[in-house]
């Protein structure tokens, strides 16, 4: 029925003329474009089957998209139109009945030219009618400016009035051609008052003449005349191998940073490397306050030798073809050193107050209304660091010296807050703080702690480098938790205003990798008391329920995202059922990785589903109290066979596991495991646990109570583990 | 330098400090911008002048060029940092509704004073503008010149907690700054004003005088009680006013003068907070106060400058 369609595709050039995007959007924006794109000629059905998707390309001043092949028409179609049932259609004489001529109607079509469609429901009167297939020009006419306008940005704008569209920067163009050379047309639409066309504009150098293009290849190449580079990835390499070239001869580098350069591609058309230099005498001043400088303020790149010096020199990456007369590079170096002039003043005026001078000037700055003052807080992490230090003390993981190290070190962790340094460049808090207290002749350990402890930032940051350090940290990120959750700003949803999650991360990160003996629970607890003896608006209801919440969920994103283990192996090891628990937060990943190992064996994935079958029977059966329950197996009631041989077998593992345990050996505890299975197996097989006489069933649920607790659920609730497929063979009857 | 007579800085060699404002001014005459006064009272930028405040709200367009001088106290050096002003110039430019080409005629206003764009590496950085005292906030860039920062360039989305409709561009140039640039010196006080006084002998002593009294005569006590007695009478009047009912409002009403009190509130809070005097939480109080002012204003003025208020005046 379908008439004979020529399929014919042809490229298509989309290119969005904007006012500079910010940089940090640019890339994002650019992967949205492509993504949109291809998914709107797939649902519009103008890609076959195996067509390339969109290729996109973006600068400041443009997001460019390029499909290879779009069809220059829709395939046309079959259109099924079901009406009612042929049962219901036709009366018991044979004759169409209301509903079937109504429908007929509907679709003005007389009733004997209806069809009897068989459906999944039955066979049903119906009608097929042939759609022909659209014009793509006509039909992404009236697509693209939801696929442009849909594009994601998390702040937007109006330009013309309220009623107009939205976007991150007004757009000033549109090119929106199909098929190239002298076939190529416009796709006609409009955004905003801007209608698409065949012009684009070149870099500003340029002025605003409008360039006219009817191909792909001599967009790009006009565009390159007129010093528009679309391509990031080109322009990457232009900046990487100017960046060589000007420092390689001086055997000199930049130092590198991957962030920086992201910004310095998304922010230029047609970028060239500059170096410039300053005064040596800002040498003096610390190398992280000056790359700070350079590189937050300035986008420059800090330049060092060989041997990693920092250089009296920087790169700066403009946006024009060069500087022949110097001037640019002047200009730079100029407010490069009214920058450094004043860092060099509040490094002289900063180091007259001591640190601890400051520490009474904390009472003037507020944390958070509800939670008090620097001062407050810095109270608070005392007695938590305190807390921390007796128990690592108790383990002989601390000494006294370590001590009186972390107290110092938290007594001044947040003078620096005070300083004109901090208050301008407010990303070097505690690295401040750590180049001051060295300057000020506190031990290294001090002034290092203090230089760390807002680590680690994020994820992939490492933790602070000394215990001291840890310490701090640690005590700094359960402070802003529990005295969070304590007056109620506990992250909810996507919402987490105080950055809690990210605290939590900190606390498990630091837990994990650096304080593996802490127990996380008493120091919480320490935590909450404080928090409700010095917080007057603290709500104390359920607070450590929900911080030990918290802390599990954020336990389990490190061990899913960063360990990366498996969903369920995680869900098993912080299931709350766990007798282990999850206090010491190294151990619990310990028993998580160990867990994981063994549970591939086929082994272990009967056990999985033999755990399951038995929390099945018990949660049925017996209910939640005897679930959790302590009871014994009376073993004068056990029978002969498979019922003895289970029990012996749960008695011989269990002790067999608490030797095991007891020597953190979790691979042969869960190997060990895994050898109950054929007691487990034939018990099921021949056993009936629901037997008639009560006496016999009750203690064969204790049997099962005690395989449960000793066995299953000991180190992992095994019954969460999910078992795949491949072992659906377990006898499960 | 042989290499400067490369510059088209050359040609206006010893472009003074008036010189550049008459120059940027005529740009802005010639786009049809009307040249406005200064406003006489301190603000803490030209946004703040009724000349923009009111008039980018409502439907009716408008284009106007002024220079300001703007008051940020916490920014006080004693005239002793060469860059750092307790006042300092601005020139202040609303375009209402915006031409699609706003960002060339911005770059062409540069070329005038003798910025060419193909020698200097003009970029438009991201950095979104607000006021919270005037509920007031835009999405813009700064403009960077070579590294330096020389003007905010602002589409404004709202003004005393209204949305914008249409949308105006704000364009605010730091004068000081493009002299110091234009005049190739570093230090703010050797910019030549005209071609034989400094801005050292115009400035100097009134930038003393302002950092001694904002950062040591100032008593933080009077200057409450000031704020208080702005605020109170901003409250007074405003109280009158909305005690009608909404269809009987006053048409004769002094409604600029609320909008001074206003404007004298937000400078004394400024004072308050370069002296350290505010704690944040108090901050956000006080800054909550002033824009309630300004919000109120607002919306009286938009009652005012709406199609029944003209049928009344009429």
């Amino acid at each position: 029925m379908t008439a004979k369609q020529k399929q014919r595709t042809e490229p298509l050039l989309l290119e969005v003329g904007v006012e500079e995007i910010p940089a940090r959007f640019l890339a994002g924006a650019e992967r949205n474009l492509g993504e949109r794109l291809t998914e709107a000629l797939m649902r519009l059905r103008l890609l076959l089957p195996d067509a390339p998707p969109a290729g996109t390309f973006s600068t400041p001043r443009r997001l460019v998209a390029r499909v290879p092949a779009v069809l220059l028409r829709q395939p046309h179609q079959v259109e099924e139109i079901i009406g009612p049932p042929v049962k219901v259609a036709f009366g018991p004489d044979g004759k169409p009945t209301r509903a079937a001529e109504s429908f007929a109607e509907r679709n003005a079509i007389s009733v004997n030219r209806l069809l009897k469609i068989e459906t999944p429901k039955g066979l049903y009167l119906g009608l097929r009618k042939q759609v022909r297939g659209r014009f793509a020009r006509e039909i992404l006419g009236e697509t693209l400016p939801e696929v442009i306008l849909g594009i994601g940005f998390p702040k937007s704008m109006y330009w013309t009035s309220k009623t107009g569209p939205r976007f991150i920067r007004p757009i000033r163009w549109l090119v929106a051609i199909l098929a190239e050379g002298d076939k190529a047309r416009i796709i006609p639409f409009e955004i905003g008052g801007v209608r698409s066309g065949k012009s684009t504009y070149g870099h500003r150098v340029a002025r605003a003449k409008a360039i006219s293009v009817k191909s792909f290849d001599e967009y790009a190449a006009k565009l390159r005349e007129r010093q528009v580079e679309i391509d990031p990835q080109r322009r990457s390499e232009v900046i990487r191998s100017e960046i060589k070239a000007i420092l390689e001869d001086r055997g000199f580098n930049a130092v590198p940073d991957e962030e920086l350069h992201q910004w310095v591609i998304s922010s230029t058309e047609w970028p060239h490397a500059l170096i410039g230099g300053f005064d040596r005498r800002f040498l003096h001043l610390p190398r992280e306050i000056l790359i700070t400088v350079m590189r937050d303020h300035q986008k420059y790149f800090a330049v060092e030798s060989n041997s990693g010096a920092l250089q009296p020199n920087f790169v700066t990456i403009i946006n024009l073809a060069g500087d022949s007369a110097g001037l640019i590079r002047e200009g730079h170096e100029r407010v490069l050193t009214a920058r450094f002039a004043d860092a060099e003043f509040f490094w002289e005026t900063d180091l007259r107050v001591p640190l601890e001078a400051r520490q009474a000037l904390l009472e003037k700055v507020t944390y958070q209304a509800q939670m008090g003052s620097y001062a407050a807080k810095v109270e608070r992490m005392s007695v938590i660091a305190g807390g921390i230090c007796e128990e690592m003390e108790r383990q002989g993981s601390l000494d006294a010296t370590g001590r009186d190290q972390v107290l110092r070190a938290v007594r001044l962790s947040k003078c620096d807050l005070t300083t004109q340094m901090v208050r301008e460049f407010t990303e070097l808090q505690g690295i401040v703080g750590g180049l001051y207290a060295r300057e000020q002749n506190e031990p290294p350990m001090v002034a290092e702690a203090i230089y760390d402890h807002y680590k680690p930032a994020n994820a992939d940051d490492t933790c602070p480098r000394n215990k001291v350090g840890a310490i701090v940290a640690l005590a700094d990120r359960i402070d802003s938790v529990v005295a969070g959750f304590a007056v109620g700003l506990e992250p909810t949803g996507s919402s987490d205003p105080f950055g809690l999650r990210r605290a939590g991360n900190a606390i498990i990160k630091i837990a994990v990798e650096s304080l593996v003996e802490l127990d996380l629970a008493r120091v919480t607890a320490t935590a909450i008391d404080c928090a409700q003896g010095s917080l007057a608006s603290a709500n104390s209801v359920d607070l450590a329920r929900r911080v030990e919440s918290f802390l599990r969920e954020r336990m389990d994103f490190y061990f899913r995202e960063v360990a990366g283990l498996r969903y369920d192996t995680v869900r098993a090891v912080l299931s709350p059922s766990v007798p282990a628990g999850v206090s010491v937060p190294a151990v619990a990943l310990r028993r998580a990785q160990a867990l994981e190992m063994a549970r591939d064996t086929e082994d272990f994935l009967a056990l999985a589903a033999a755990a399951k079958r038995t929390r099945n029977i018990l949660t049925k059966s017996a209910g939640v109290d005897l679930l959790n329950s302590n009871a014994s197996v009376n073993s004068e009631l056990l029978q002969e066979g498979p019922e003895k041989e289970l029990f012996a077998a749960c008695e011989r593992i269990t002790k067999e596991l608490a030797a095991l345990v007891a020597q953190g050996d979790f691979e042969a505890s869960f190997r060990t495991m895994s050898g109950i299975r054929p007691q487990v197996d034939r018990f099921f097989d021949k056993v009936l646990v629901m037997a008639e006489e009560p006496a016999m069933r009750e203690n064969r649920l204790r049997l099962l109570v005690h395989l449960n607790r000793d066995i299953f659920a000991r180190l992992a609730e095994l019954s969460e583990i999910a078992v795949e497929t491949q072992v659906s063979s377990v006898r499960d009857r | 330098m042989v290499q400067r007579s490369l510059d088209k800085r050359a040609a206006t060699k010893g472009l003074t400090f008036q010189d550049m404002i008459w120059r940027l001014t005529s740009f802005w005459a010639r786009q049809g911008a009307v040249v406005a006064l200064p406003y006489d009272l301190e603000v803490g930028a030209g946004t703040m002048c009724p000349e923009t405040f009111f008039r980018v709200l409502g439907p009716q367009p408008w284009n106007v060029v002024y220079v300001q001088p703007s008051r940020r106290p916490a920014d006080g050096r004693y005239g002793e940092n060469p860059n750092r002003l307790i006042k300092h110039t601005q020139l202040q430019v609303i375009l209402k509704p915006p031409p699609a080409n706003v960002q060339d005629i911005y770059l062409r206003s540069l070329g005038d004073i003798g910025i060419d764009f193909r020698n200097h590496d003009i970029r438009f950085e991201e950095d979104n503008w607000e006021a919270p005292t005037l509920g007031a906030w835009g999405i813009g860039w700064q403009v960077m010149l070579d590294g330096l920062e020389i003007t905010q360039f602002t589409y404004f989305q709202q003004s005393g907690g209204v949305d914008l409709d249409p949308i105006s561009v704000e364009l605010t140039y730091g004068l000081e700054r493009i002299a110091a640039f234009l005049q190739n010196v570093n230090n703010v006080y050797e910019v030549m004003w005209n071609k034989s006084v400094k801005y050292y002998e115009l400035r100097h002593r009134e930038e003393f005088e302002l950092s001694l009294y904002d950062f040591e005569s100032a008593s933080a006590e009077s200057t409450r009680q000031l704020f208080e007695i702005y605020e109170g009478e901003a409250a007074r009047l405003l109280k009158y006013y909305f005690n009608f009912d909404p269809s009987h409002r006053p048409a004769r009403f002094p409604l600029r003068k609320v909008y001074e009190f206003c404007l004298k509130c937000s400078h004394l809070f400024n004072i308050l907070d370069a002296r350290a005097a505010i704690s944040v939480t108090e901050r956000v109080g006080l800054i909550g106060r002033i824009r309630k002012i300004a919000t109120e204003v607002a919306q009286i003025y938009l009652e005012q400058s709406g199609p029944a208020a003209e049928v009344e005046s009429a």
